[in-house]
């Protein structure tokens, strides 16, 4: 039992800074991120490659770090002078071009075989490295969020040519705040290789940046603390279904798409009745000297 | 002294401006005027960046601004509000205003970890400002309520208010007076005359003649893209053009082209 209460605590601990980073770009900054699974599998397979070549961990660490700020940059500097909605296709269309170049490139990622990578000494050391990197991501978005770089994020979420009439280009907004969400996530991904010690393209579908969606939506975009809870949520509901298809007797594989339909129907209830989320967007107030 | 010179700009089939050339000094509130779809708030995106212009230039103080970039028009000293008030809805009237703070230090993310004194003085200084400008605009009560919950003409003065953190050489104000109650457009009119004596160039879009009457110094009529007139506003209001495109003529006579 407690291994499997270690276990989840690490999963909810990555899957954390995956609802972190996307809050940063679209609870913030109003980025639609539909290819957040990327920068987490730039990092896992730079963990994964970084082995496979026989190199020490901290190859693949910095190889992750450095590589999926820099993919950032070069998925949103063309994309400046589209639209969000394009934004949202541009990003999308990345993360699968980006898994489907590992599938295909056996030499390189292993194919659909994908690679191996050490894992960590024990599950606690995974759980430490996990929750460390979940606090940093924390206390990071917690500063972002109440400074005025983190209100100019927000004015830009609600009205980009107001922004720029403030003399602001939202651009260089939008571009720092991706490299740095982008690093979040990719250190996310790396911690996630070690932890499971495999990386392969399945792991990095549509559907998982869905999930972390369902995640952020569920606590309530722009509230950090919010979004956490909202990943905690919806992994326990993930891994609890395993115990509900130990109880009811039905093949794991309809139970495995039933919990998908469950996140999409929870969606559904949080955009109707509550689209602020679980724990919704503060309101900064400011002492103000009235007379 | 901003100097707009033969700007034109189409969308499509349409001349939306037509080699408009307009001047407008410091010390002088400068009207546009016209009847709806003229012109008058395209020019003001056009010089404030927003739409890039198929030709003319726009200068000032003899250099030329830069066409089609809002954020560096702004950085030049150029404010803008906007005739629909342009403010981020889900912040705090407060929060609004301190985003109108120029050069803020505290929106890099390396300062907000490496210089946090330098970042919290700055706020600080901009959380004074912000305070006795709503004070001056008698918002301050408002302060931490959510900008999307004020009323229209609460959100113009916001807007003002917005505009005066960034302290601008030159302002582009559009229909400040329109959805204002009365005694708040007598505030309006008080506001824009000082921010005409402190030697500001002061553009003005207006549909209200008392206003444009009362504080313009020079007012440039516009139709269908082109201006038909311009000069003080006593000279507008005899000009028989203007009467017969904007200001009004005898009802019979109203279908005549």
């Amino acid at each position: 039992m407690i291994d499997f209460v270690i276990y989840s605590v690490t999963v909810i601990a990555i899957w954390s800074v995956l609802a972190l980073s996307l809050n940063l770009q679209f609870g913030m900054t109003g980025l639609v991120n539909f290819g957040q699974i990327l920068p987490f599998a730039i990092g896992s397979y730079a963990a994964g490659i970084a082995a496979s070549f026989g190199y020490p961990w901290w190859i693949g660490v910095i190889g992750g770090l450095l590589f999926a700020p820099l993919l950032s940059l070069a998925v949103i500097l063309p994309a400046q002078r589209l639209s969000q909605d394009y934004w949202a296709l541009i990003t999308l269309g990345a993360a699968e071009i980006f898994r489907l170049t590992m599938l295909n490139t056996p030499s390189l990622a292993g194919g659909a075989d994908g690679l191996n990578v050490p894992r960590f000494g024990s599950p606690v050391l995974a759980l430490c490295i996990a929750l460390a990197l979940l606090v940093v991501s924390f206390f990071f978005a917690e500063r972002v969020s109440r400074s005025p770089f983190g209100r100019m994020l927000r004015v830009i979420r609600e009205d980009e040519v107001l922004a720029s009439t403030l003399g602001r280009n939202p651009i260089r907004y939008q571009a720092s705040v991706s490299v740095a969400a982008w690093m979040m996530a990719a250190a996310a991904g790396i911690t996630y290789g070690h932890f499971s010690g495999y990386v392969a393209p399945t792991s990095f579908t549509v559907t998982e940046t869905f999930i972390i969606w369902t995640a952020v939506i569920v606590g309530g975009p722009g509230r950090n603390i919010g979004v956490v809870i909202g990943a905690a949520v919806i992994q326990l509901l993930g891994v609890s279904s395993r115990f509900v298809a130990q109880w009811v007797d039905l093949p794991s594989d309809l139970i495995a798409n039933l919990r998908l339909a469950a996140f999409g129907l929870i969606l559904v209830l949080m955009f109707i009745y509550r689209p602020q989320g679980l724990i919704a967007e503060k309101r900064e107030a400011h002492n103000v000297d009235r007379d | 002294m901003l100097t707009a010179t033969d700007l034109s700009l189409r969308f499509g089939g349409l001349k939306a401006l037509d080699r408009v050339s307009i001047e407008a000094p410091p010390g002088m509130v400068t009207g546009l005027i016209g009847p709806n779809g003229s012109g008058k708030s395209t020019l003001l995106n056009v010089i404030g960046g927003v739409y890039v212009p198929n030709g003319g230039e726009v200068t000032l103080n003899g250099a030329p601004l830069p066409l089609g970039r809002p954020d560096k028009v702004a950085q030049k000293g150029v404010g803008r509000t906007f005739q629909i008030p342009k403010l981020a809805q889900r912040l705090t009237v407060f929060q609004n205003m301190l985003a109108g703070e120029p050069d803020h230090c505290g929106e890099r993310i390396s300062n907000l970890f490496f210089r946090p004194g330098r970042v919290a003085h700055q706020e600080r200084a901009a959380a004074e400002r912000s305070t006795s400008i709503l004070k001056r605009l008698g918002m301050v009560h408002k302060a931490n309520d959510l900008a999307g919950s004020l009323s229209g003409g609460q959100r113009k003065l916001l807007t003002m208010g917005m505009l005066l953190m960034a302290d601008p050489a030159v302002m582009l104000l559009d229909e400040p007076a329109a959805g204002v109650n009365p005694v708040l457009i007598e505030q309006q009119v008080a506001f824009l005359k000082t921010l005409r004596d402190e030697g500001r160039i002061v553009i003005l879009i207006e549909h209200n003649m008392d206003m444009i009457a009362n504080v313009c110094d020079r007012v440039y009529v516009l139709d269908a893209g082109s201006v038909i007139a311009s000069g003080t506003p006593a000279e507008i209001r005899s000009n028989e053009t203007v009467i017969r495109s904007y200001l009004g003529q005898p009802a019979e006579a109203e279908d005549e082209p």
